[in-house]
C-alpha cells in the first residue's frame, strides 16, 4: 500500500523530517505518536502533497507508484485521505457543492461516470448517518462556524463520502467528546477493510482503545525512533516519551 | 456622458454590462423619496480592454436611497477603473456600495468611491464596502475610498481590503481530489456570491455565475 523510504523534508529551509521509513500494507492500521513539535503533521502534509514543504531526500511508493510526483488532487483520487489537525474553513463554498466536487473528480479518474443529484444526495444521507452527522451541518459551508468537535467528525464523514485506500487521520480525536469520540472511531472501523489502510496520529491511548492498531511507532525529531504492537502504546502512556530515552 | 433624473418617488434599476471604451458614464441625480440601484458586472472578455466607469450620484431630495452592488473579473492586459461619486445633499438619505474584484495575469483594476455628506445632510446612512483578490503576481488593484462627511449626526463606514485566494483552502480542497482551477472557481463564486444574491433573481444569477466560470476558465 505504502512504502516510505528515507524520507527528508524541510518547511522555511528547517529539516523537520529526517530520515523516515515506513511500510503500511493493505489492512493495516498503524498509530503514530509522538511529542508536540516532533514532525507527525509535517508527515501527513508531505504525503499529501502540501507545497509548502519541500522533500529534500527520499521516495514514497504509494500502491506501486511514485507519489512524491503527483499533484496532490492526483494523490486524493488515487485514495489518499488526510483527515486534517486543523480543517479549513470555506466561507461560501457549501458543503454539497464541495463534496459534489470531489466525489465527481474521483469517479472520472476512475472512469466512472458523475453522480446525478438523486445519487449524489443519497450518497451524503447513508454516510451521514455512519457518523451521525447532522443534516444542519451538511448543509452549511464547509466547516464555518463548526466547533472543533463537529469539524472532526466532518472530516470522518468526508472520508466515508470518498472511501479511500489509506486514510490519515491527524489527530482526529483531539476536540471530540466521549460520545463523538466513540462514534467517529466506529465509523472508521466500519469503513476500514481488507483493502484498505489506516494511519492514526494521535496523543491518547484512549482512540487505540477504540481503533486497534497493528503497529504503534514512535516519531521523535523527525525520525522514527521505535515501533512495536499496540502495547507500546500503553507502555508510553506509562512512561511518556522521556521513559523511553529518546525525546525530550 | 448618461444624464438621469430620478423623480419623486421613482424606483430606478440600472444594470450596466458594457464598461469598455468609457461607454458607462452617469451622471445621476435623485429627487425625494426615490430608489436607485445599480448593478454593475465588469465581465466583459476582450483582452487589452480599457474602460473607465463613472457613477455620479446625487441625492437631492430627503429620504432617497442608492444601492452600488458590482462586481469584475480582469484578465490579460484589460485596465478597467470604476469610480463611484455619491453625493448626500439633503438629510435622510442612504446609501449602500458593495464592489468587489477579481484581477488575473498583468490586468490593472482602480476603485475610486467618493462618498460626500453635506453640511446639513443629517442623519445620512452611508456605507461602502471594497474587496479585492488578486490572482497572479502581476495582477494590480489601486483602492482609494474617499470619505467627506461635513454633518455630525450620521451612519457612515467604510472598507478596502485587497488579498489573495486563500492558499489553505485550495490545498483542502485538492487533498479532497479537486483541481485547483476547480477550486479556485468555487472559492471565487463564494467570493462573489453576496452581491449576485443582490439581484434577488436566482435564474440572473445562474446565467452570471456560469459567465464568471467561463471567464476564469
Ligand atoms: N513554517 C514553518 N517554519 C518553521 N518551522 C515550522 C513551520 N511549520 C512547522 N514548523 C515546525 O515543524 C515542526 C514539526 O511540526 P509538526 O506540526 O509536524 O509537529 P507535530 O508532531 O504534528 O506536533 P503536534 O503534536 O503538536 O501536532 C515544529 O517544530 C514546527 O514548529
Ligand atoms: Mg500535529
Amino acid at each position: 500500500m505504502l512504502e516510505i523510504r528515507n524520507l527528508h523534508a524541510t518547511i522555511a529551509g528547517k529539516e523537520i523530517l529526517k530520515g523516515i521509513n515506513l511500510h503500511i500494507g493493505a489492512g493495516e492500521t498503524h498509530a503514530i505518536m509522538g511529542p508536540n513539535g516532533a514532525g507527525k503533521s509535517t508527515l501527513s502534509a508531505v504525503l499529501a502533497g502540501n507545497p509548502a514543504y519541500t522533500v529534500t531526500e527520499g521516495e514514497v511508493i504509494f500502491r506501486g507508484k511514485n507519489l512524491l510526483r503527483m499533484a496532490p488532487e492526483v494523490r486524493a483520487r488515487e485514495g489518499l485521505f488526510l483527515s486534517f489537525q486543523y480543517p479549513v474553513e470555506i466561507p461560501g463554498v457549501s458543503m454539497t457543492n464541495f463534496m459534489r466536487a470531489a466525489v465527481n473528480a474521483k469517479r472520472e479518474h476512475e472512469g466512472k461516470p458523475a453522480l446525478n443529484a438523486g445519487e449524489f444526495l443519497k450518497l451524503m444521507r447513508a454516510k451521514r448517518a455512519l457518523v451521525e452527522l447532522d443534516n444542519k451541518l451538511a448543509g452549511r459551508s464547509v466547516n464555518e462556524g463548526f466547533s472543533g468537535g463537529e469539524k472532526k467528525r466532518n472530516e470522518i464523514f468526508q472520508m466515508a463520502m470518498l472511501e479511500p485506500c489509506l486514510s490519515i487521520l491527524d489527530e482526529t480525536d483531539s476536540g471530540l467528546d466521549i460520545d463523538a469520540l466513540r462514534i467517529v472511531a466506529e465509523g472508521v472501523n466500519k469503513l476500514h477493510n481488507e483493502t484498505n489502510a489506516t494511519i492514526v496520529i494521535t496523543h491518547y491511548q484512549r482512540l487505540l482503545d477504540y481503533i486497534v492498531p497493528d503497529y504503534v511507532h514512535i516519531l521523535a525529531d523527525g525520525q522514527i525512533v521505535r515501533t512495536g504492537g499496540k502495547e507500546l502504546a500503553l507502555e508510553l502512556e506509562q512512561t511518556g516519551y522521556a521513559g523511553l530515552g529518546k525525546s525530550e | 456622458m448618461n444624464d438621469v433624473i430620478i423623480h419623486k418617488g421613482e424606483k430606478k434599476h440600472l444594470i450596466i454590462t458594457h464598461v469598455a471604451d468609457d461607454s458607462a458614464q452617469w451622471r445621476i441625480r435623485q429627487e425625494a423619496d426615490s430608489v436607485l440601484t445599480v448593478h454593475l458586472f465588469c465581465l466583459e472578455a476582450d483582452a487589452g480592454t480599457t474602460g473607465d466607469v463613472l457613477l455620479d450620484i446625487e441625492q437631492i431630495g430627503g429620504h432617497a436611497e442608492t444601492y452600488i452592488y458590482g462586481l469584475g473579473i480582469l484578465t490579460g492586459k484589460q485596465r478597467i477603473g470604476v469610480r463611484t461619486h455619491v453625493k448626500h445633499s439633503v438629510p435622510d438619505g442612504k446609501s449602500n456600495q458593495l464592489l468587489k474584484f477579481a484581477v488575473r495575469d498583468e490586468a490593472q483594476g482602480a476603485f475610486i468611491g467618493e462618498l460626500i455628506v453635506a453640511p446639513h445632510a443629517q442623519h445620512t446612512e452611508a456605507m461602502q464596502t471594497n474587496r479585492n483578490v488578486l490572482l497572479s503576481p502581476t495582477a494590480t488593484m489601486h483602492t482609494q475610498p474617499q470619505l467627506e462627511i461635513y454633518a455630525d449626526d450620521v451612519k457612515c463606514s467604510h472598507g478596502a481590503t485587497t488579498g489573495q485566494i486563500d492558499e489553505s483552502a485550495l490545498f483542502y480542497m485538492q487533498q479532497r481530489g479537486i483541481a485547483p482551477e476547480e477550486a479556485r472557481r468555487l472559492l471565487l463564486a463564494a467570493f462573489f456570491h453576496d452581491v449576485l444574491t443582490t439581484l434577488n433573481e436566482p435564474e440572473v444569477e445562474d446565467r452570471l455565475q456560469r459567465k464568471i466560470a467561463d471567464r476564469l476558465g
